[in-house]
């Protein structure tokens, strides 16, 4: 199956025109359809390298552009706008303009590593989504997204207890997106459960819901990795300015 | 290190170290239950790591993947250091894979190796070595262990009769780097085509459909996140399944099993597609067809209702 890309041309970029002449030359109509010159003057040379420093996007240059992540990807089959190879692209060119066409679809990626088992250089394009993804949300492109909050309210509580319990994250996670919980699929699925589930287990499964099931002694480890999250939390801001930006603006104000 | 050398894999996997991971105590209480019971039918022993944490799934790893790689090491820094376990057994995909993406991390990228150690000496544990215990899966350990011969043997209720669409999932052969034994020639996994749940599930009799997307994605990252994409991934395994002439789907992965029993009831409400397919752990099929009931392997755990089906096929 060929690779679908977006077109270069955007359709605001196309001029078609009824009656012109130019010159004594008549250039009207779909056969001398005019393409808008296109200028990028808003490089970002650094983009490769933000999207390089955050966890997952260190692989980045190894790119050759082969193409094989897109034609594997899981999510391109249902939306072709969903294009690892060409964002992969845009990234090194610095292209950032052109990226954030794409924010709003970057964070789809479900990890399925197809494009990781493919890829002939070893760039990890999953990881580098998830970096792009990341770098969107840290520069203030789009607000978190539904996939990054349940992956903080995961590890929140993996930080916190050294466990999770399944129905406490659902939980949170729908309390902090302000979802509903009774969605009509839910209350579907629980009477599923409830058909079969003898008493007893119920009741366990509510205690696990309210008492978090836990690792002893888990102090020392939670102590270690929050000191190295915020290590590295540093470390990225540094990496791509945010500091330099938030002074900035105070100077403004 | 002799050890390992001089005993089979039949010898090394019949007393292991069971990784059962939060899933397997929650959602995917049914595949802990039914794993524990064929283990015990079979005579191998599983020995539970002690004071286990968080394997760190996709979730730490989407924050910070040298956080799922400590989390995970500290898991098989237990079994080795301090049960001296040299085999680790996980039935949750998840976990599986996050252990082996561990193992290959600490081998490879010395970067990883210095935050595991500082995190590891920090926490108050000793720190993980690479090679120090093999990964392996439920599917390994029971093909291993006991083999489709021995299987056979052991048939009560033979499956025949019963269709199953094998499902592996992603997580249980991609990428292909961090599995080294696998697609290692005859006898050994296949990354593009796995077939160990077909072999295991074959020699306890039952008739494995041509199914094409055993290694197709569920969405189950995104279940909660982007539950509509997931919905349309699923409902596509499901319809694939039925139109291969499956009754059942075969799961080995806690993730994608309630993936697929949660939109199978959402595709329906939210897409109009109905399907009939039964979604049943493969460690509850086998057990079935050791001749244990269907309460002693979790079936009432299950959200979908399978107990009419698998009474019409002689299973109870």
């Amino acid at each position: 199956m060929p690779i679908h890309e977006k077109s270069l041309i955007r359709p605001e970029n196309l001029e078609v025109h009824e009656h012109l002449e130019i010159e004594g030359v008549d250039v009207s109509g779909h056969w001398s359809t005019f393409i808008e010159s296109r200028v990028v003057s808003d490089y970002n040379e650094a983009l490769e390298d933000e999207i390089a420093a955050l966890p997952g996007g260190e692989h980045i240059h190894r790119c050759w552009q082969c193409g094989s992540c897109t034609n594997s990807c899981t999510v391109n089959e249902l939306n072709p706008d969903f294009n690892p190879r060409y964002w992969i692209y845009l990234i090194r060119m610095g292209m950032e303009s052109e990226l954030l066409r794409d924010k709003d679809i970057i964070w789809q990626c479900v990890s399925c590593h197809k494009c990781t088992h493919v890829c002939p250089r070893d760039v990890v394009p999953e990881g580098v989504m998830k970096a792009t993804s990341h770098w969107l949300e840290l520069k203030g492109h789009t607000p978190k997204s539904h996939s990054m909050i349940f992956d903080e309210v995961f590890s929140e509580q993996v930080f916190a207890t050294g466990k999770i319990e399944d129905g406490r994250v659902i939980k949170r996670f729908f309390k902090r997106t302000g979802q509903a919980l009774h969605q009509p699929w839910m209350v579907e699925m629980v009477k599923g459960m409830l058909r079969n589930l003898p008493l007893g287990l119920l009741t366990r499964m509510g205690l696990a819901t309210l008492v978090a099931p836990k690792t002893r002694g888990w102090g020392d480890a939670r102590a270690a990795i929050e000191e190295y999250v915020e290590e590295q939390e540093a470390y990225r801001r540094k990496a791509l300015g945010l500091d330099d930006l938030v002074q900035a603006a105070q100077r403004e104000i | 290190m002799s050890d390992k050398q001089t005993k089979t894999s039949k010898q090394k996997y019949a007393e292991v170290a069971y990784y059962p991971g939060c899933a397997l105590e929650g959602s995917g209480h049914a595949y802990n239950r039914s794993t524990k019971a064929l283990g015990k039918a079979l005579g191998l022993k599983l020995k539970e790591v002690d004071n286990w944490n968080c394997c760190g799934a996709m979730e730490v790893k989407n924050i910070d993947p040298k956080l799922q790689t400590y989390l995970s090491s500290r898991v098989m820094s237990i079994a080795a250091n301090k049960m001296n376990m040299d085999v680790v057994m996980a039935p949750c995909n998840g976990c599986y894979h996050n252990l082996k993406r561990a193992e290959w991390d600490l081998e490879n990228e010395d970067k990883s190796k210095e935050v595991v150690g500082q995190l590891s000496q920090k926490a108050g544990h000793e720190t993980y070595q690479a090679g120090q215990v093999e990964t392996i899966h439920a599917l390994d350990w029971i093909k291993d262990a006991i083999g489709e011969e021995g299987l056979k043997e052991r048939v009560k209720n033979s499956l025949k009769d019963v269709k199953i669409a094998n499902y592996y999932g992603c997580m249980y052969t991609r990428p292909r780097h961090i599995f080294p034994e696998k697609d290692a020639g005859p006898g050994t996994e296949s990354t593009s085509k796995p077939h160990f749940m077909d072999d295991l599930l074959a020699a306890a009799g039952a008739e494995n459909v041509d199914f094409p997307l055993k290694t197709a994605c569920c969405g189950g990252a995104h279940t909660l996140s982007d539950s509509d994409t997931s919905t349309r991934l699923v409902a596509n395994i499901l319809q694939t399944a039925e139109a291969a002439g499956a009754e059942v789907i075969a799961t080995e992965c806690p993730t994608c099993h309630s993936g697929l029993e949660m939109h199978q009831i959402r595709a329906a409400k939210t897409l109009g597609i109905k399907t009939h397919v039964k979604i049943i752990y493969f460690t509850q099929l086998l057990g079935m067809a050791l001749g244990l009931k269907p309460r002693a392997v979790g079936l009432q755990e299950n959200v979908s209702d399978s107990f009419a089906f698998v009474k019409e096929k002689g299973l109870t």
